[in-house]
């Protein structure tokens, strides 16, 4: 059936008689007419009974969507808020919106995961906005922060030395879309967690298509190197306080995916940013350069700032010692920004905790940390201030 | 916002809703102009005041156009649209370019000079609305077309959100009609639209967003150097993205408007099934090659002062339309290749007008037509001529020692994908979507339909702009 040309009546007529009526039928368009008026355009509903075609459709699609979702939660993944680019900036907005004097946590996986935030606010009485990024440096967020003269609060920034030295920075697009987001994306995102994300536990990055079809045991290309994505870690709440996920706590062949992947970075040539000790060293200098930078700024609008270094184990902890080593990374650090920091090393109650995949705590185990931490960060945001009154 | 967004969901649902109520013509024209300005402020509020220029500059020009007594006001009239229209769109898109491009020109010349970087943000659609506006006024200037009845239905031509930001690029006589009129979508075609748009949103969503972007930015965004599968692989990838990222675009916005009961045009007519440049112009982005033909091309003379002069005017119609695309020499030269191509094959047709093709030999000039499309599809993807070079380089062969960048997953996934796009187009060719829908067995349909949305729904995109919003 056509829509009219010029009249607002839809005559029934079938695809069927617009073929006989013109052979070989098909529809012109502007590339047929040249120089002239173009006509309302043509458009035709392929005769088919479409009532019952999308009913049977909607039931395919609902079917597979129930056994999709059963699948993953089969799985062990339970519906969650997403780690999204929407949901970082919807925190980062409330520092723009009011609460820039409060305490704000930065860093990469190990101040996400690491630190829970009801048992922060259980400990001082401050629920801390928790902008921190997976695979990311503290200092790209630290930089951002230091830009924004909204932000005069307290600082905690999480230094996982693999990342802060080498100033990778997997999630800087969240920066961004932070700050060229408009209306629709604020909508969208308050859409996707009041409609989606509580509902949903095949809502992931982990188990979306595109991943999936990645992750299958292809064969290799020769002199194309293999290298496994990072798994899901984590399970999020609405504001971004973030724990382990159980499967990496319970499931054993999932831990050891886990630390193969992180093996992945041990073994091997190292990339060609770090391939010789004066690169190594020269990466060291530059990132160290821009964190006094930026913390120079951030002093400049009244803001406080403490560095944290979480525990690591084992082959994490050795791969980072070797290839960062504390008195050529962290020390300097200190030094060069006149800033206190927290090195788990120093602080007997930081240590002995489970880390099943070496990098970060478990979900009990991130409560008792946090129970020990709150208090001596306080202690030296307390200290910072009294040497900086000096 | 975006169609591949909760957001656009939300929103679609609540027009087609309001649509429905029982409210006079007037009043439901006058809500399909107020959410498509709202759709257009979900982006960016503060361009709204650009729109609402273009359209009041267009509507007061054609008004005054039509009164004019004398020729010299009639074309006075229709170069204060053309101007207004094209002086913004240069100032938002081409005012940084035009300033470096001065810059290296005065350093050629020996004179030491250093633009100044404007912080301009591109205004999204701005090439699409401008195009349709300049559309109505230019129309009425060549006498093809008489002005809107009233400023509701002139506006809402400009303005309706299918076609708004990335077109198709509209032409008044297309839809200003359509306004005329109370209009009702029926159940029928809300079904249909439904369904042109599950298929478009597959296309953006997983073919482009999913499956075929990956590929593309592994090897145009990365300092590797691409060997010849690798770079023709790469280059493949982004032939079908772009595809299935813009037809995807005009798909859903063609389902969108038929929901609400109005037609928009064909933007797309399975172009890779073209043989030649002259018929894949006649299947690509339509209603762009048809509005730079009747605006630019004929203006110029077109074919009718002899064939130098129609080469000349079919290269500067060429050059433009890549310009039209950005602003960067890399389009233009991508615009130059399709010109160039364009020339050669009409010399070729007149030379060898007597040879009958058989089917056999279509094909084969069919694929390289394809392949010379590809080509030219390294210089509208690559940021810079370095790039390009890199890319060209390795899909003829220059990169031998080059290591292997992209996976086998990558490599099966693209050839899979882009060679089932130019079978379909195959199939198609000589035929509409509407045909082959209408002979497809009801269940087979169903299980397509049902299938497309799962795909859609757990490939869980991410909301990514549509390529052509950057134009």
């Amino acid at each position: 059936m056509p829509l009219s040309t010029s009249s607002s009546d839809l005559h029934q007529t079938s695809l069927k008689q617009a073929q006989s009526d013109r052979p070989g039928f098909v529809r012109q368009t502007a590339s047929d007419r040249p120089g002239v008026a173009q006509p309302v355009p043509e458009r035709y509903i392929p005769e088919q009974p479409w009532g019952m075609v999308w009913l049977v459709a909607i039931a395919l699609f609902i079917s597979a969507m129930t056994g999709w979702e059963l699948y993953w939660r089969e799985f062990g993944a339970k519906p969650s808020y997403a780690n999204s680019n929407g949901s970082w900036a919807e925190q980062r907005a409330r520092i723009d919106n009011g609460e820039g004097n409060h305490l704000v946590l930065v860093g990469s996986s190990r101040t996400l995961f690491d630190i829970q935030l009801p048992i922060w606010e259980k400990s001082t009485g401050e629920r801390p906005i928790q902008l921190a990024l997976e695979g990311t440096s503290g200092i790209n967020l630290m930089e951002d922060l230091a830009d924004d003269p909204n932000f005069t609060g307290r600082l905690i920034v999480g230094v996982a030395p693999q990342l802060f030295f080498s100033g990778f920075a997997f999630r800087a697009s969240a920066i961004k879309n932070y700050h060229h987001q408009g209306p629709s994306q604020r909508v969208g995102q308050w859409l996707s967690q009041h409609l989606i994300e509580p509902y949903f536990a095949f809502y992931d990055p982990d188990f979306a298509l595109g991943t999936i079809v990645k992750r299958q045991n292809w064969p290799t290309r020769p002199g194309v190197p293999v290298r496994l994505d990072v798994r899901k870690l984590s399970v999020s709440e609405a504001d971004r306080n973030t724990h382990m996920w159980n499967k990496v706590e319970n499931d054993i062949e999932y831990r050891d995916l886990t630390r193969r992947i992180w093996s992945q970075s041990f073994t091997g040539p190292p990339p060609p940013a770090l391939s010789t000790p004066e690169k190594v060293h020269q990466l060291v200098e530059q990132q160290i350069s821009r964190a006094v930078a930026a913390v120079t700024k951030l002093h400049a609008h009244g803001a406080q700032v403490i560095f944290l270094r979480l525990p690591s184990i084992d082959d994490y902890y050795a791969h980072e010692n070797r290839v960062f080593p504390r008195a050529d990374t962290w020390d300097v650090l200190l030094q060069r920004t006149h800033t206190r920091g927290i090195h788990f090393e120093d602080y007997p109650q930081l240590n002995g905790y489970v880390l099943p995949e070496w990098s970060h705590v478990t979900f009990a185990d991130s409560v008792k940390l946090t129970a020990e931490l709150a208090p001596i960060a306080e202690l030296e945001f307390s200290a910072s201030q009294s040497t900086s009154r000096k | 916002m975006v169609f591949n967004s909760v957001t656009f969901v939300v929103f679609f649902i609540s027009v087609l809703i309001l649509h429905s109520l029982p409210f006079p013509w007037t009043v439901k024209k006058f809500n399909l102009l107020l959410v498509s300005y709202l759709f257009y402020a979900a982006w960016n509020p503060p361009f709204i005041a650009l729109l609402w220029i273009s359209t009041v500059v267009d509507w007061y020009a054609a008004q005054a156009l039509v009164k004019a007594e004398t020729t010299s006001m009639r074309r006075l009239w229709m170069l204060i649209s053309v101007v207004a229209n094209l002086g913004m769109l240069s100032y938002f898109k081409y005012g940084n370019f035009a300033l470096e491009n001065f810059s290296l020109m005065m350093a050629g010349l020996g004179i030491p000079y250093q633009a100044p970087h404007f912080d301009i943000v591109l205004p999204v659609g701005i090439s699409f609305y401008t195009f349709a506006t300049m559309s109505y006024t230019l129309d009425i200037y060549l006498r093809r077309a008489k002005p809107a009845n009233n400023f509701l239905d002139y506006a809402l031509f400009v303005t309706f959100f299918p076609h708004l930001v990335a077109g198709p690029i509209m032409r008044p006589t297309e839809l200003v009609p359509q306004f005329a009129e109370p209009r009702r979508a029926t159940g029928d075609m809300i079904r249909f639209g439904l369904a042109l748009i599950t298929l478009g949103m597959f296309q953006k969503i997983v073919l482009a967003d999913t499956f075929l972007s990956p590929a593309t930015e592994a090897i145009y965004d990365s300092s590797k150097i691409a060997g010849a599968l690798d770079a023709w692989v790469a280059t493949l990838a982004f032939s079908g993205q772009i595809f299935c990222d813009f037809a995807g675009y005009s798909t859903t916005a063609i389902g969108v408007a038929m929901c609400l009961g109005f037609a928009m045009p064909d933007n797309f007519r399975f172009p890779y099934a073209a043989v030649g440049f002259t018929d894949f112009w006649r299947r690509w982005h339509i209603t762009l090659s048809a509005w730079l033909r009747d605006y630019v091309y004929i203006p110029l003379g077109g074919n009718r002062h002899g064939e130098a002069h129609a080469y000349f005017a079919l290269m500067l119609t060429m050059l433009l339309g890549g310009l039209w695309h950005g602003a960067s020499w890399t389009f233009v030269i991508w615009g130059g290749m399709h010109g160039c191509y364009l020339i050669i094959e009409r010399r070729l047709r007149s030379s060898f007008s007597d040879i009958q093709v058989n089917r056999f030999a279509m094909v084969l000039l069919g694929l390289l037509t394809f392949a010379m499309i590809n080509i030219t599809w390294v210089f509208f993807r690559s940021k810079t001529f370095s790039g390009a070079r890199r890319i060209v380089g390795g899909m003829f062969g220059l990169n031998a020692d080059s290591a292997p960048i992209l996976s086998t997953m990558r490599l099966v996934t693209v050839s899979c994908i882009v060679g089932g796009l130019l079978l379909a187009h195959w199939q198609l060719r000589n035929r509409s979507l509407e045909q082959l829908v209408a002979k497809t067995p009801r269940l087979l349909l169903s299980l397509v339909l049902g299938a497309m949305l799962f795909a859609i729904v757990i490939a869980q995109g991410e909301g990514n702009a549509f390529i052509y919003f950057q134009f």
